[in-house]
């Protein structure tokens, strides 16, 4: 087996580098090939921008307002953000979660990680109709299933009280209840493409089907496991319709629900705290982003096997 | 590196599963009381001004009062909640849910002395009342009024007439951009719009013999409400533009309190950002069209009420009836957060240093209490729409008869 | 059907047969992995074990065989899958199939149990509880009656002993009241301060902490009396009450005891109904069979409108999707390179939108579309009522999925190009195809073959996007003459509408319809997956 070589990225990167060029052909050949990336993704950035931008003015205006006539704040300050963390119990929010979407996330991934590898790798009776089931399953409304779930919750608190209504724990589990479904066909998607002669003459060296998922199959896929950890930290820490009705206690409330309550009755009056919260909110996941995406721009060159 | 990967998940696994874990088995902060103990749900906002007083009943009596926030649907969750044997044992919302709670079995009647009933302003027990019984301790009122920045507009419009041609004075001397900010927004918005409709003539639903509702005269398209909305057609984009669905909810006070309007029509809940504004404003009642009735304002009540499949409710009785409904409470509640305390004695304490109080009294005077049988959440969809579409230049007999055939048929499934 | 044919494809296709199971081999493997392995493997299943007993244990006490059972089942299945040889598969499935059917299986069951009831407001316990509710609502002060100071005290001095009613007319005479009824105190035999009697001889007063442990008892004495039953009001007053209606078992009815009006139960509708045909406000929940099937079809307010609704539907669903994919793929193969300078830097910020809370993002576009205070009016400069027309309304709701799903697209399509095979992308190279045909004929199907699944997933879970509606023009712009259906309303809005925009909530009716739903979005995908799952082996 021959350790891959490092490839660079598709298309730019197999055009003969060594003939000579003078300045304005190299010029032009940097327009052509890197400077139109440039152009097309600061366009899309700005329009990823404008209305953060407009988040971000609201946030630091004094007088924040859901009045969305100006990018420009009327005055600065950072008196909403010091309201959040004085008048409510926003470290609190802030700390669940974190601790709620980064579970879910490392525990979904390796979820939807071995639902895939089986359903790449492995051959078995139902497959087909395995896969097919776990899509339709997630099609139906989920905000309609918000009463069974709190029945459901409030009968198994009556035996467990750790995982009832109103805990931190019993909201993870049922977020976890998914993990199998939504991402899986991504990762399988991404594990179909590994060789499979890779794990063939593992095997003939006598790795068994756990060390061949562990030690070949887990390295490779990390791109694709960096993607589905983040997917699901967005979507978890984002989710208020269960948390909502699930979390009542002010010490268990997750972000959105605390974020949303300020709006309640209040709009106007609370839209700049609330426009503060919103990009705090960002914040985890933008860091998360930048720790993964080492694994997901490296994954192919650090993760292959050697010998 | 391989060993790396993995060893990075469970690691990261184990350690988020310990920490949530150990954080939702940190011990309850609050001081637990030898007694029982009562839960209540407000929204966030009702919930932070009740929390200091629930706790000090708590230790004035030895048991242990939580006041949770419910972020989202207060009224749906309850039910919920109720349904499934774990909700609260008083909940604090307005008067209008009364017939939905009713019908679900959720809230039980409350018993007041005669003296306790005389000491509530009538609008506000009449407003908690159903089918014969009391069924909530009311402790707020609340309605729209006229707001008006006094520095572009000194006087009171004694009539709509007049408010507009103030307005469209002022927009003419470039001095503010809209006539009137009052929400409508593309979907409408009844609420805000009932002062005008009740000023035109119009009525929603009919009342019986002994002064409830009754939810078999539907009064959308009768002619006093076609009269109604032919004025306020008047005043909407096809006419002289007081009224626009641009104005919502989410921009109708900041309207007026960055000088886009001299006049706003909303409720004690605007008071603050107006202030924080430094604004110089006055209250006055949504004034008449020349020659009608009247304006009447929707006026919506606060009350606790008391949960049937409460876990201790002996308790939260003894908290609604006696507690909620003392004069001292009423005032901390109202400082709190500013509007008309339900008990007169109340009222008049706080109307003492605050002279608004009086006047937000004064608007809701022609008030109407909100309908708060069930079959009003049949309206509300409805009219909103037609209110947004007759704003808009829609035509005014067909609408509404579209409305009311909307709301017959969907009361009577 | 469909599924048959192409598992048979799959056979066929597949370039090297496969047993069902890994064959294990004769481990000339490093003797370390084997065995962290086998500690790791008993150490979870010790876990599980452990839990399993502690799980057990609440179980056991309330006598839940059913579920004791259930669990000791569950129990012995993960032991079977992990310690058997075989079974490979279930191994990795396990865990993941467990809280699928737990958390996300039962509760979409119960809710599409849902549709055979008439579950909703009004209409949500059994019978007996509205009875009871029904009575104990209908509780009056006796006409003429005194409020009595109430104190709950104890016979004995037992705080948990049998409890009474200590009770004081206005008149000061003492009283005493259980179950028994009412008779009076000596006088001289109690003391009394204000409106309450503070001690009495022979009994234990309770303070208010200690009988607010005693609440249930509290609420269930009624103590009787000639015109009806004196009730406690809270722990510190009691008054004369009367239930005015009464059920009678024998007519099956509701009988008013002062008027004599009746409301008889109606089984079917699980309601009391009187002569004239009013309904008392608290009913039941009955099983309707497939009425609200038959309601979906039928209610001319549903079918007038369904075809519309559901074209724009399938219309917003695929643009969001395809609108999302193009802008996200060109941003992924634009950042394709690692020539580019703040390539995480850019990536950061694409990814922006999708980290902001959604909710919150909703809000603010539906903003910044007002005419004439909204951002983009005001940026672009001109006068557009977006969400007052419907085709602008329409283009203005794509514009926000836009804005909101792209950077997922992205991170998808940047994910599914690291993986995709160099080798083949080089080829062409070679052959000397240029980049644009590089990009149609190589990079782009094999983008689309590894995406397409979650094209077809993004497509369900748009279709369904109650919030990306409700959030922002709420199905508006309306007709002026009917206030049911909006030119941007999704089946599921206009569902939501139609079940709680009554006279209360009709889950059944809603349960009902979305099952409707849920059948039609089955039906595309299924349809779309014929064509993708013969793609799915390319890779393999």
């Amino acid at each position: 087996m021959t350790p891959r070589r490092r490839t660079g990225l598709a298309e730019s990167d197999t055009t003969t580098v060594d003939t000579p060029v003078r300045g304005r052909g190299r010029a032009l050949r940097w327009v052509r090939e890197v400077g139109w990336r440039h152009m097309a993704a600061v366009a899309a950035v700005l329009f990823s921008l404008f209305p953060i931008v407009f988040v971000v003015s609201a946030a630091i205006n004094p007088l924040g307002t859901l009045s969305s006539t100006t990018l420009v704040p009327t005055g600065a300050g950072f008196g909403n953000f010091e309201a959040l963390f004085t008048k409510t119990q926003f470290l609190n929010w802030f700390i669940n979660s974190v601790a709620i979407a980064g579970t879910s996330a490392a525990v979904g991934v390796f979820i939807t990680f071995c639902a895939a590898f089986a359903f790449s790798r492995l051959r078995f009776a139902g497959r087909r109709a395995g896969l097919i089931s776990l899509v339709l399953i997630q099609m139906f409304p989920q905000f309609l299933g918000v009463v069974a779930v709190y029945y459901m919750f409030s009968s198994i608190g009556e035996y467990y009280p750790a995982i009832g209504l109103d805990t931190r724990l019993g909201l993870l589990l049922l977020y976890l209840g998914p993990s199998l479904g939504v991402n899986t066909w991504l990762t399988k998607g991404f594990i179909d493409a590994i060789p499979r002669e890779l794990d063939d003459s593992a095997r003939v060296d006598g790795a068994s089907h756990a060390q061949i998922f562990f030690r070949i199959i887990a390295p490779l896929a990390a791109p694709i496991l960096a993607v589905v950890a983040l997917l699901s930290f967005i979507a978890t820490i984002n989710e208020v319709l269960f948390a909502s009705i699930f979390l009542t206690s002010s010490d268990t409330k997750t972000l959105a629900v605390g974020l949303f309550g300020l709006l309640q009755g209040q709009r106007n009056a609370n839209f700049g705290m609330f426009s503060a919260g919103t990009l705090i909110t960002a914040i985890p996941t933008v860091i998360l982003f930048q720790f993964l995406q080492r694994f997901i721009v490296s994954g192919l060159n650090a993760g292959a096997v050697k010998g | 590196m391989r060993i790396r990967m993995t060893g990075v998940l469970a690691a990261l696994t184990v350690s988020a599963l310990v920490a949530t874990g150990c954080s939702s088995g940190s011990p309850e902060p609050d001081s637990t009381q030898p007694g029982g103990s009562l839960l209540i749900w407000a929204d966030d906002q009702r919930a932070a001004a009740l929390a200091p007083f629930a706790e000090a009943f708590g230790q004035e009596n030895g048991v242990t009062v939580t006041v949770e926030a419910i972020s989202q649907d207060l009224q749906t969750n309850f039910v919920t909640a109720s349904q499934a044997g774990t909700g609260p044992d008083i909940v604090i919302g307005a008067h209008d849910w009364i017939g939905n709670l009713v019908q679900n079995g959720t809230i039980d009647p409350v018993h007041l002395t005669a003296e306790q009933e005389a000491a509530f302003a009538e609008v506000a027990l009449q407003a908690v009342s159903f089918d014969g019984q009391t069924y909530g301790v009311p402790y707020a009122i609340e309605n729209v009024a006229l707001i008006r920045n006094t520095d572009l507009a000194p006087n009171a419009p004694a009539t709509i007439e007049e408010l507009v041609a103030t307005g469209q004075a002022l927009v003419a001397e470039g001095k503010v951009t809209n006539i009137l900010s009052l929400q409508v927004g593309q979907n409408g918005d009844t609420y805000h719009i009932y002062p005008l409709f009740t000023a035109g003539g119009g009525y929603l639903f009919g009342k019986q013999a002994n002064g409830a509702w009754n939810p078999e005269d539907v009064g959308v398209n009768s002619p006093g409400s076609v009269a109604a909305f032919t004025k306020i057609r008047d005043l909407g984009e096809a006419g002289s533009g007081a009224l626009t669905r641009s104005i919502s909810g989410d921009n109708a006070i900041p309207t007026f309190t960055s000088g886009g309007a001299a006049f706003l029509v909303s409720g004690p809940w605007a008071i603050a950002d107006i202030k924080k504004a430094g604004i110089n404003y006055e209250i006055s009642p949504v004034p008449p069209f020349a020659g009608g009735p009247p304006a009447s304002p929707f006026v919506g009540v606060q009350a606790f009420f008391v949960a049937s499949k409460g876990k201790n409710k002996a308790l939260a009785v003894e908290f609604v009836t006696n507690y909620a409904a003392k004069p001292e409470i009423q005032k901390a509640l109202y400082e709190a957060n500013p509007r008309p305390p339900a008990l007169k004695a109340a009222l008049e304490e706080v109307a003492a240093t605050d002279p608004d109080i009086d006047k937000w009294f004064a608007a809701g005077e022609n008030g109407t209490p909100m309908p708060n049988i069930p079959q009003m959440a049949a309206i509300w969809d409805p009219f909103n729409k037609a209110s947004a579409a007759i704003v808009g230049g829609a035509d005014v007999q067909s609408t509404l008869d579209a409305a009311q055939e909307t709301i017959v048929e969907a009361i009577g499934s | 059907m469909t599924i048959d044919k192409v598992a048979g494809a799959e056979g066929a296709t597949l370039p090297r047969p496969r047993g069902s199971a890994w064959r294990p081999v004769t481990p000339s493997t490093p003797r370390g992995t084997f065995v962290i392995g086998l500690v790791v493997k008993i150490f979870a299943l010790g876990i599980v074990g452990a839990l399993a007993v502690a799980a057990a244990g609440p179980l056991i006490a309330a006598q839940e065989w059913m579920w004791l059972s259930l669990l000791v089942v569950t129990t012995g299945l993960i032991f079977y899958v992990y310690l058997s040889p075989r079974r490979i598969a279930l191994k990795y499935f396990v865990p993941g199939l467990l809280l699928l059917i737990a958390f996300q299986l039962v509760p979409v069951v119960y809710t599409a149990s849902m549709a055979f009831t008439n579950f909703g407001d009004g209409h949500r316990g059994s019978k007996q509880e509205a009875i009871e509710q029904i009575q104990s609502s209908s509780v009056r002060q006796v006409p003429g009656s005194v409020e009595y100071g109430l104190s709950v005290a104890t016979r004995g001095d037992d705080a948990d002993g049998e409890l009474v009613f200590l009770l004081l007319d206005p008149s000061g005479n003492g009283l005493i009241g259980d179950a028994e009824g009412l008779r009076p105190l000596a006088p001289g035999s109690f003391t009394a301060s204000g409106t309450r009697i503070t001690a009495a001889d022979g009994y234990r007063v309770l303070s208010l902490s200690e009988a607010s442990l005693r609440s249930e008892d509290i609420t269930a004495l009624v103590v009787p009396t000639e015109a009806g039953a004196v009730r406690a009001n809270g722990i510190t007053r009691a008054f004369e009450g009367r239930a005015v209606n009464a059920y009678d078992a024998g007519c099956d009815c509701i009988v008013n005891v002062d008027t004599g009006e009746t409301w008889t139960a109606d089984n079917e509708n699980g309601s009391f109904v009187n002569a004239a045909g009013e309904r008392l406000p608290q009913g039941w929940k009955v099983n309707v069979g497939l009425r609200n099937f038959a309601v979906a079809l039928t209610d001319p307010r549903i079918s007038t409108h369904f075809l519309g609704a559901l074209l724009w539907n399938i219309a917003f669903a695929a643009l969001s999707v395809f609108v999302t994919f193009v802008l996200g793929t060109a941003c992924a193969l634009a950042l394709h390179s690692d020539r580019i300078r703040g390539l995480r830097i850019y990536r950061i910020l694409l990814v922006l939108p999708y980290a902001m809370p959604s909710f919150a993002m909703l809000l603010v576009w539906s903003d910044m579309f007002n005419r004439d205070f909204g951002l983009v009016n005001k940026l672009l400069g001109l006068d557009v009522d977006w969400f007052g027309g419907a085709w602008s309304a329409r283009l203005a709701v794509i514009i926000i999925q836009l804005w909101l799903g792209y950077p997922y697209m992205f991170l998808v399509a940047t994910g599914a190009l690291q993986a995709m095979p160099k080798e083949l992308v080089e080829a062409a190279a070679i052959d000397g195809a240029s980049p644009w045909a590089r990009l149609r004929q190589v990079t782009l199907p094999l983008l689309l073959v590894a995406l397409s699944p979650l094209l077809i997933s993004s497509f369900a879970y748009n279709f369904n996007n109650f919030n990306a509606i409700r959030l922002t023009t709420d199905g508006g712009p309306f007709p002026p003459t009917d206030s049911t259906a909006g030119a941007t309303d999704l089946l599921i809005t206009y569902t939501y509408r139609l079940a709680f925009g009554g006279s209360g909530a009709q889950a059944g009716l809603a349960s009902a319809i979305s099952i409707y739903i849920f059948f039609i979005v089955v039906i595309f995908s299924l349809i779309s997956f014929r064509r993708t799952i013969r793609h799915e082996e390319v890779f393999s």
